[in-house]
This record gives structure tokens, sequence and C-alpha cells, in this order.
């Protein structure tokens, strides 16, 4: 047995391709000119080039997915955008608002109690209980139920008003219907009234719903059936029969002469839209149903009877947002009667009125929401002149003050053109309006935020920011202060208002330092910080900013490593940082972020950010020169910021480049490159991940190599078969991926073997075989690997037994094998007896593996090896042809690897 | 074997000058011999005098002869046999030849308290001696036909009233008399049938809170007995009491008074020799107060302590064209005595197997 004289030399001469100098960076986008060669390569062959992968035509299907996409969702909008709007705007409603689980049924709630009690009581019976004792009777008539019995009762009904609609028994259904209109009376439960108003407007338009098809269907069918007609879709009055006519006017005769007020809005504006049967434009209707609504003087079920209208107005085909505008003001009037009854003298509220104020506010919201939509282009303008805005300050006088909540949810609606064209008088407005239904200060900030929306006019921006600095100069509270001015900061910085942005810091430098930084005011102060840090480009900027870092320093918590983080970030980017006191700037700066994590229970996803940064950060750091410094530095850091592992392997990473860089200044720094060396190998067993522990290993101890260590890059490899060999007691090694990377170490431990000189106590082969045995032993090793780290080891033999290795250490100190072991005998006879064994253990281990394509790939893998590794004389071709036959019997015959691999080993075989 | 009577028009509703058109409807298992199929058409006031402000002796009399307005009788059939199974035999029956003279003398469908006016048809197979005749009746409602209407536009009549503490004759609550309140308004007092009565009203001030307002609409029939004319109002049930302010609402806003009037329940203002049929209309303010927590129901029929309130009479006519042009008047605000002093009643319309309920309508 003989392995194969190679010469390198000649090889790599007669292998390699003939390099071409491009003009193009292969990774460059390419130009439409290579687009058009690349479609002629593909029609030619079937080679793809994952650089230049972006196909045409994938890009074209993407394309016209995303406008399909596009082109649906508009139909959709179209068709059923306010359907879906109050879909979703009733499940939030719901959702928001589903705190009270026991609802006190007052007795006009009757239709609720199933059983009945409550109407059998005889109304004599009744006067007289109410004469003997009021108060009793008041106790008594009020009983409590859970919510969900009441949910389900009123799903019940839905069920009965549907069931006898269908027995055509509409009267009952009505009936029933205006029952169920009735309960919205009771507003007794805050808490329940959305979800009640929900589930109630769900009957309402349901029988507004029926009704409407029975109408449609009286004036397109005659009585016995027969089609008379069929309605368009913008029919008009003059289209419908008398019948018909008379049907529906029928309807609107019941329902208006429904005693109580709030039922007979609820039930006309049910069947709003069968007004279209019998006038083309009911306008009148609608205005009459908003006046009628100033009937109800409860706060909340009046404003949820409007929050009704804007729905079912939306039904009608010709919309006018007028009507919803006279809403709003009757809402602004009715709160502002409201605010001034509820005050109390020492100007609290009291939490019902605020819980009653949450409660209106998405009747509010939707409304609102409904006029800016509708007038987007019209009527803008009007709803300004309808909120205060353009008029003179002498018509202003007499118009009651904005309320704050209505005032709000304009602002957030109106297009964000028309917001900063009037900032200076929406400024006013929301000066003026100072009650308790929304906080002022945040007033003030949404309008900061607006205003940033779009570029406007420097001289409104200058205007209103002068005004809104100098309200919120006059806050003592820090929270008020930073919610104000955290929305102008973006308009500050954009417009360069340097000193604007001083007053700032000054502010909340003043505040802070009375009363420290509360949790609250962390979150906007950190907003501020950011947009400070996104605006401001260079680390020099930030140091020339007044008070920052002192601010910076009065932070702490999550709000501090996130401002710590983005500092990080944004010095980390612009190439390697010299200038010492930045570093030490950053330095620290990392330290707190490194110090305000809790590493003792922290997930590791949270702190993979951080410590990348901070990674990031200690890899840019250049001393230059001064390679002492630095290596000082990376010692700082691994005392500092001992709780991020990921980071240690940046330090290992970092040493190992210091010892290269000053191995190529071409002094003698010999001691230095050892201290290098020194602290990556004290530095590595305390990163936790063997894996990658061995690579830092394998790292360093090419770079002891690489300066001539011999004895170190000894020292590391023991280290690193120690490793290997304990590995099994960890148990971190389960994964598929952890062995496939110490196959990938194996294999590279095997290359780096070339340039190692053999050491002559241990025996040359002495870190082969413990590879070997460890292959063998460790239960973990899957076959696969096993064959492929024989096959690595077994090149290794057959390298090492040439007379001129492949390549060298680059260092006049370590000699190679080729040198050390020249035509020793028993060097190589050692070398051929490994190999002996390797080949026997290789066609076993092949043999006995249990999936048959595997075994096939392996056996190919094993005979390339083989035949290039040996000359296949007598003793090597049995274990060849076995392994060909197992590859023959495993895979189909048409395999191109099966295919070369068999004409490769006949080449050597014949020679 | 059964018979019934099918009207042409659903609403049944017909004009004088127009033919009663139907069929009759008989079903039997077999057939059967009649001597005449006989229609009879029959109209009538009915007036009823009970207790109020009639003397004992009057109500004593009840039921006064009561007025006829049409009757007339045809023949549908000679005899003749009806065979077994449904069978339809239409009819048309001339309410009103055209040389009958005056028409006014076909008053609209009216069911009052004490006023009735109504107009029923019945058919009736006649079987012989041996054999019970077969009858059905039917009420029908009598519109007057448009053509007959006056042709020059009735311009709606509106009065402006405002309700203190001062327009108020009875008692009132020391906290009402002292604080004051003021509401005031315009509502019309004459008003097509087919319109709803409209007005608008804004509670201007207060310094008590507001429970309720109420609009009610009340008719006055009046009967004329011997020498005497004897006046009763009374709520018209239906729609007693409309609501158009439920809680204490807010000052300076105007609110709409609009009320549906209801048919059959209300026609035309009548001035005829043996009766009269007219309308009022009722503003009535509820104040919360302790009293009146005990009291519900807001209740015109006794002016309570915490109610404060205005009438106004309503004129409903039957307008072919009505003006857009508002007549608007300001009411002298002289307590209407005639409303305080009648007693109130609560009014059941007169029992009959024909009522109709306006609940057909809605199929």
């Amino acid at each position: 047995m003989e392995f194969r004289p190679r010469n390198y030399t000649v090889e790599e001469e007669s292998r390699s391709l003939d390099r071409v100098s491009v003009d193009t960076h292969p990774l460059s986008p390419p130009s439409p000119s290579h687009l058009q060669v690349d479609v002629v390569d593909h029609g030619k062959s079937d080679f793809y080039d994952p650089l230049r992968g972006s196909d045409a035509n994938v890009m074209i299907s993407l394309d016209d997915l995303q406008e399909e996409d596009n082109n649906s969702a508009v139909n959709e909008a179209d068709a059923e955008l306010p359907t879906k709007e109050w879909t979703s705007f009733k499940k939030f409603l719901m959702q928001r608002f589903s705190g009270s689980k026991m609802v006190s049924i007052s007795p006009m709630s009757d239709v609720i109690m199933k059983s009945g009690q409550v109407r059998e009581k005889a109304s004599t019976t009744m006067h007289l209980e109410e004469l003997d004792d009021p108060q009793k009777f008041a106790e008594d008539g009020i009983k409590v139920i859970s919510q969900q019995v009441y949910v389900s009762r009123l799903h019940e009904l839905k069920d009965e008003i549907n069931r006898s609609w269908q027995a055509n028994d509409r009267v009952t259904s009505l009936a029933l219907a205006i029952k169920v209109a009735r309960l919205l009376m009771d507003t007794s439960v805050l808490q329940f009234y959305p979800t009640l108003f929900v589930l109630a407007t769900d009957v309402m338009d349901m029988v507004g719903e029926m009704v409407w098809q029975r109408i449609k269907q009286k004036a397109e069918f005659s009585e016995d059936g027969n089609v008379i007609c069929s309605l368009p879709e913008n029919f008009e009055a003059k289209d419908i029969r008398v019948d018909a006519k008379e049907t529906c006017s029928n309807w609107f005769f019941k329902i208006g002469s429904i005693r109580e007020l709030l039922p007979r809005i609820y039930l006309e504006l049910a069947i709003l839209p069968c007004w279209r049967f019998l006038v083309d434009r009911p306008v009148d209707v609608i205005q009459r149903l908003i006046m009628m609504t100033r009937g109800i003087a409860d706060p909340l079920a009046s404003a949820y009877c409007r929050l009704y209208i804007a729905h079912c107005v939306q039904k009608l085909p010709q919309q006018d947002t007028g009507y919803l505008i006279i809403c709003i003001n009757d809402i602004k009037i009715l709160l502002t009667r409201f605010l001034s009854a509820e005050e109390s003298p020492d100007g609290n509220f009291s939490e019902r009125s605020k819980s009653l104020i949450s409660l209106m506010e998405p009747t509010i919201e939707y409304i609102v929401k409904c006029i800016v939509k509708d007038s987007y282009q019209t009527r803008a303008a009007n709803i300004l002149v309808e909120l205060g805005i353009g008029m003179k300050q002498t018509e202003f006088v007499g118009k009651l003050p904005c309320i704050s909540i209505i005032l709000h949810h304009f602002l957030k609606e109106l297009p964000s053109e028309l917001v900063s064209s009037n900032a200076v008088e929406i400024f006013q407005l929301i000066e003026s309006s100072k009650d308790y239904s929304f906080d002022q200060c945040l007033n003030y900030r949404l309008l900061g935020f607006r205003i940033s929306e779009s570029r406007s006019q420097l001289d409104i921006v200058n205007a209103v920011v002068d005004k809104v600095i100098k309200v919120a100069s006059e806050y003592n509270s820090l929270d008020e202060f930073l919610k104000v001015v955290d929305a102008y900061v973006d308009i500050i910085l954009r417009n360069q208002m340097d000193n604007k942005l001083n007053i700032i810091l000054d502010g909340i430098v003043k505040r802070a330092c009375n009363e420290g930084i509360a949790e609250i005011e962390l979150i906007n102060l950190q907003s501020i910080f950011l947009k400070l840090l996104a605006h401001l480009k260079n680390l020099e900027d930030i140091f020339s900013l007044s008070h920052f870092i002192e601010i910076l320093d009065m932070m702490h918590g999550s709000a501090r490593s996130m401002v710590n983080m983005h500092i990080l970030n944004m010095a980390t980017r612009k190439g390697r940082i010299h200038d010492p006191t930045i570093v030490q700037f950053l330095f620290e700066v990392s330290q707190s972020l490194h110090d305000g994590m809790d590493h003792s229970n922290m997930k590791y996803d949270d702190s993979q950010q951080p410590a990348r940064l901070i990674s990031r950060f200690v890899t840019m750091v250049d001393y230059g020169p001064a390679l002492e410094r630095h290596l000082a530095f990376l010692l700082e850091c691994r005392g500092a910021f001992g709780g991020f592992n990921d980071l240690k392997e940046t330090l290992v990473h970092c040493s190992n480049c210091l010892a290269v860089k000053a191995m190529k200044d071409g002094e003698n720094h010999t001691s230095y490159v050892k201290s290098c060396i020194a602290f990556s190998e004290v530095t590595i067993p305390s990163v936790p991940s063997c894996v990658k522990q061995l690579n830092l290993y394998l790292e360093t101890a090419e770079v002891a190599l690489l300066s001539g260590l011999v004895s170190h890059s000894d020292g590391l490899l023991d280290s690193a078969i120690f490793c290997l060999q304990t590995m099994d007691q960890m148990d971190d090694l389960r994964l598929p991926s952890d062995v496939d990377w110490i196959l990938s170490f194996m294999r590279k431990l095997c290359s780096l073997l070339v340039l190692v000189p053999g050491n002559p106590q241990q025996g040359v082969t002495y870190i082969l075989r413990s590879m070997l045995a460890l292959i063998n032993s460790q239960s973990w090793v899957s076959s696969r690997a096993r064959t492929r780290v024989l096959c690595a080891v077994l090149s290794l033999a057959a390298t090492l037994s040439q007379f001129d290795l492949p390549y060298h250490a680059n260092h006049e100190l370590v000699l190679g094998n080729d040198c050390l072991f020249y035509g020793d005998p028993i060097y190589s006879q050692e070398l051929l007896s490994l190999s002996a064994s390797i080949l026997q253990n290789l066609v076993d281990n092949i043999i006995q593996e249990p999936s048959q394509v595997a075994r096939g790939s392996m056996a190919l893998e094993a005979c390339n090896c083989i035949a290039s590794s040996f000359n296949l004389a007598q003793e090597v071709l049995p274990f060849v042809s076995k392994l060909m036959e197992t590859a023959k019997s495993c895979l189909s015959s048409n395999d191109k690897y099966l295919q070369s691999t068999i004409k490769f080993v006949d080449k050597f075989s014949s020679t | 074997m059964s018979v019934e009577i099918k009207l042409s028009r659903s609403n049944r509703i017909y004009r004088p000058n127009e033919p009663l058109e139907g069929t009759i409807v008989t079903k039997s298992p077999s057939s059967f011999s009649h001597s005449a199929i006989r229609l009879t058409v029959n109209g009538s006031v009915t007036l009823q005098i009970r207790g109020g402000s009639a003397g004992v002796i009057e109500s004593v009399y009840g039921v006064l002869k009561p007025i006829s307005i049409v009757n007339k009788s045809v023949e549908v059939k000679s005899s003749g046999r009806i065979g077994s199974g449904t069978t339809e035999i239409p009819f048309s029956v001339i309410l009103k030849n055209p040389g009958d003279g005056n028409l006014e003398s076909f008053y609209e469908t009216f069911h009052g308290a004490d006023i009735s006016i109504q107009y029923l048809v019945t058919v009736e197979i006649l079987r012989g001696y041996l054999h019970k005749s077969l009858s059905a009746t039917v009420e029908f409602i009598i519109e007057t036909a448009k053509a007959n209407l006056p042709d020059q536009e009735i311009s709606p009549e509106m009065v402006l009233f405002y309700i203190t503490q001062d327009t108020q004759r009875h008692p009132l609550l020391p906290e009402l008399k002292s604080g004051g309140f003021r509401v005031t308004g315009k509502i019309c007092t004459q008003c097509s049938l087919s319109d709803p009565i409209s007005g608008e009203l804004t509670v201007e001030a207060s310094a008590v809170p507001i429970l309720s307002i109420d609009i009610h609409l009340l008719r006055v029939e009046s009967t004329l007995l011997g020498e005497r004319i004897i006046t009763e109002t009374s709520l018209i049930q239906t729609t007693q009491a409309i609501l158009i302010a439920d809680g204490d609402v807010c000052r300076q806003m105007t609110l709409p008074i609009y009320v549906i009037v209801p048919r059959l329940l209300t026609c035309p203002t009548i001035y005829a020799g043996p009766f009269s049929i007219e309308f009022k209309v009722s503003i009535v303010i509820t104040f919360a107060s302790e009293l009146s927590k005990l009291h519900p129901k807001s209740d015109p029929r006794t002016p309570r302590q915490w109610l404060a309130m205005e009438s106004v009479p309503l004129e409903l006519v039957r307008m072919k064209y009505f003006s857009n042009s508002v007549n608007i008047r300001l009411l002298d605000n002289v307590p209407d005595s005639n409303l305080h002093l009648d007693t109130f009643r609560h009014a059941s319309s007169p029992p009959t197997n024909f009522h109709m309920s306006d609940d057909i309508g809605l199929d």
C-alpha cells in the first residue's frame, strides 16, 4: 500500500482556470445589456448563477400579484367600506368597554326579564305600592342580572323578531323591536352602554333591512308574485307603486306614534332608507331627526343616538355632511353644559364624569371621521368655519369655546395641509378650550405631530413653535412639558431653530432636577432623545448640545438603554473610532447599557441587540499604533461587559486581529503577540458555546502559527481536542446543526494540521488518532459525519506523506513536516498504518448505514478520497471495489456522481 | 257554508264619487239555492252622551238617534244557485249618484269617543224561510274626494306661543313660581290630514329641571241635545302623548314638534248642525320634583302643580294642495278655559266588530 505522490504546483497550474480581469464587480446590479446576455445564456444551459439570479420573469409576476391585490382592495373599498368600517368600529366599542359584569335592570327594561314577573304587576297595585312606600318600590324595581344573561336575552329577542317576521307577523316584530330600542333609554350601567348599543343597533339594522326588502318587493312584484318592474340602484320615488308607498307610509306612521322619544328616533333611523320610496332627497327628515335628538337630555344616550344617525345616513345614496356638523355642534352644546355642571368648586372632576366622557369619545370620533372623510375636498373649509377658524376675532367672541375632546378628534382627522396652513388659528382654539373633557397639553402635542406631517410655511411654524414653547414653559410638571415639546422637536430640528432646542433642554433639566424623572416621563424623554439622535448625525454635535449628557445621566431603565443603543448605533456607523474621548464616552454608554440589563433572567433575544451594538463598538475602536493601549482596552471590556457572552467572542477576534496587525508592522512584537494570544487563550474558556470555543481555538492557533509560536499553537490545539473530548458531557450538543459545525471544525483542523510541525514527543499522528478515537466513541456523531472525518483524516495522511506539502506556515521558524521528516521511513510507516486502519473503518462504517441513498453517496465520497490518496494497488483495490459495488447497488446507474466516480477510479486503476 | 266580502282596495279607502267595488266570496261544501243576494251600504253618524258635562237626565238618554248619511240596498243577483266550493261574485255599488245634491254630507270616517262616523257594507244571501240567511259586514273608509276639494291653496297656519309661570291658571309648585321658566315655540293650528302636525319649541329658561315635554292630541266632540250643546274633550288614544323632550334638555336649543295625525281617529274638522268635531293640541311640560316622581306619566287630565301647559285649537283639513308659505300669528295667551273646565277622560272607541286595526297596513 502506498500513497499517491502528488505535485501540487503542477496540479494547480494545470487545473486552475485562466484569470481574466473584468470591468464590473460581479455583485454590482446587472445593467440592462447584461440582462439580455443572461437571457440568451439561460436558453443554452441549465447553469444558474445565483448572483445574477433576479430573473426578470419572477419580478414581473410579483408586480402582477401586487397589482391584483391593489385592485381587489380598491373594488372592495368602493362597495363595502362603510359596512366594514362600522363592523370594525362595533368590535372596537365592545372591546374597549367590556368592564362591567353585572347589569342592573330598571323596570323599564322588563323585556329582558323573561319570567314576566315585572310585567304581571297590575298597574293598580303598582300605583298603590308607589303611594305606600316609594322608596321601597324604587329598590324593588331594580333587578340585577349578569351581563351574559342580558346579552343572551338580546340575542333571543333578535331571533324572536326574525321568527315573527318570517311568520308574517310583522306587528309582533315591530313591537319587539320597539322594546329593544327602549332598552337604550337606560344608561344606568355606564360601562355596559356601548355593548348594549351595539347589540340593539344590530337588531335595528336587521329590522330596517327587512322592512326595506319587504317594501322593495312590494314595489317590484305584484301580489300574485309577478314581476312588475325591477328597480334600478338609483331609483326615484316616482318609480314606486302606490301600494308600496302606502305600506311604507304606514310603517312611518306606526313608528311615528311611539310614545317615547328615543325608541321613536331609533326605529325611524332603522328604516331611514325607506324614505327613498316616498321622497327623492330626504334631507328634511335627517334634519328633523337630528333636531329630535336634542330632546334627549341624557348625554350618553343622545351621543350614541347621534352615532347611530351618522351610521344610518351613510346608507343613503346622496350624502351631505352638513347635518353631521349640526350633530357635532349639538354634542358641543351638551358637553359645554355638562362640563360646567359637573365641575366641582375645587376644579376636580368626578370619576363618573370622566368615564362618561370616555364613553362618549368613540361617538365623537366616529362622527368627526365621517365629516372629514365625506367633505375632504368640498367642505373642508366649511368645517374650519364651523370650528371657529377663519373668523374674525370679533365674530369669535360670541361663540362657545370649542370642547377640547371634539377639537382633538378634528385635529386628528383633518387633512394635514389644512392643519399646517391654519396652525396658528388652531393653536388659538386649543388655547381657548380649557375644559376637563380632554387634557389640553395632549392637544398641543397632537398639533405638533400634525404640523410635522407636512412641510409648512416657515413663518407659521415659527409663530406656532414660539407660542407653544411659551405655553409649555408655564407647566410645572415635567410630564406635561415633555408631552408637549416632544411633538415639536422634529419641527425644531428640521427648521434649525437651535435656540428653541436649547430652551427645551434647559426646561427639561430644570424640571428634572426638581423632582427627578418618573417612569411615565421617560417614555417621552426617550422619544425626544431618539429624535435628536436621528437628526444629529455626529457625536460631536451631541457633545455640543447643552445638557444632553446631563439629562442622559438622569435617565434610567429601558428608556436609557434605548437611547444608549441609538447612540452606539449612530457612533459605529461612521467607520473606525479613533478619538479617545469618544471611545471613553461610548465605553461609558456601553457600560450603562450593560449594567442596565438584568442578566440573570433575561431572554437571549433581549440581550442580542445591545450585545451586538457593543460588539460593533468594540470592533470599531482603533487606537492606531498604540497597540498596548488597545489590548488594555479589550481587557477593560472583558471586565466591564461580562454579562454578554457574544461579546467575548468579539474580544477574542479583536485580540487576534491585534496580534496579526502587530506582526504585519514588521517590527519585533513577539512579546506583544504573546500577550494577545494569552488574552485570547484565557478568554476562550468563558465563551459558553463549545462550537464557538473550538473555532476560536483554531483561529488563535492559526495566529500563533503565523507568528512562529509553535508551542502556543500546540497548546491551543490540545485545548481544542480536550474541549472536543469533553463535549459529550455538555448538554447543548444535540442539534444536528451543532454536529455539522463540529464536522466542519474537524475538517478545518485537518487542513490546519498540514502546517503544524509534528510533535516528536507525542507522535506525529497524535492529534489524528485522538480525532479518530473521538468519532468512533461518541454516539452523537452521525455515520455521514464519521465518513467525512475519516476521509478528511485519510486525505491529511496522504498529504503529509508528500515530499513537498501544498502550503506552509508563513514564518521562518515554523518548519513543515516535509522538512522535518523528509524521507523518514518511520514517519511514513506511521501514516500508512494509520491509513490502513482508517480504510477498514471507513468501509465498515459505510456498510452499516441503513439509508440506501446515503450509503451510496457516502461510498462514492470514500472512493474518490481513496482514489486520490493511494495508488490503487493490490491492498487498496478490494476496498475500492467493495465500495463501488455498494454504490452501484444503492444508486441508479444514471447518477452523475456515480458515473464520474467510475471514470475517475478507472483512470487511476488502469495506470 | 260561509260568505265574506273582499273589497277591491286593501286599504279600504273610497271616495264618495267612486264606486265601491269588490267580490262576494262564498264557500260551501255543496251547492245551494238562494232567493237573492243583496248588498246594503250604510253610513251613519252615531252620537252618544255619557255623563260628563251633560246632565244626569241627558245621560239617561244614552245613544241619540243616529244620523243617516247613506243607506242603499242593491240586489247583486236575483234567485239562483251557487255551486259548491268557492264562488266569487263581483259587485260594484255607486255610493253617490251625481245628482244627489250636496256632497258634504258624506263625512269622512271618524272613530271618536261620543261621535262615530262609520260606513259599512253588508252582504246578505237570502235562502227562503226555511234557512237562515247568510251575511257578512265590512267597514270601509270614506275620504273626501280630491276633486271636490277647494282649488285654492290653503296656507297652513302657525301660531307662536310662549309658556311661562304667568300663563298658567292652575296652582304651581312654589319653586316653579319663584324660579320661573320660559318655553317658546310655534305650532301649526291648521294642518292637512296627510301631514304631520309640525312646529318647534325652545326651552329658553327653567330654574327647575324639566322631566319631559309631551304633545297631546285632543278631540272636542260636541252634540246638540235639545237646546244645549254638550261638549266632550278627550285624548286621542293611540297618540295620547308624544314625548319630544326626555329629561332636562339643553336651553336655547330648538326641538322639533312632529306628530303624525292618526287615521280613523281623526277627520277634517266638522261643524255640522247636530254635532261638531274639533281638535286641539296641547304642549305639556312636566317639571322634575319629588311629587312628579310619584306620577311617572304626565297626565293633562288634571293640571297638577308640577305641570305647565298650553293648548291651541287645531283645524284639520283635507287638502288638494298645500302651500309652502306659512301664516304665523301670535297666540293671545288667554288661558283656555274650556280645556280646564272640561273633564278629561280617556276615550275608548265605540265597541265595534268591524274595528279596523291600523296594524294591517304594515303588510
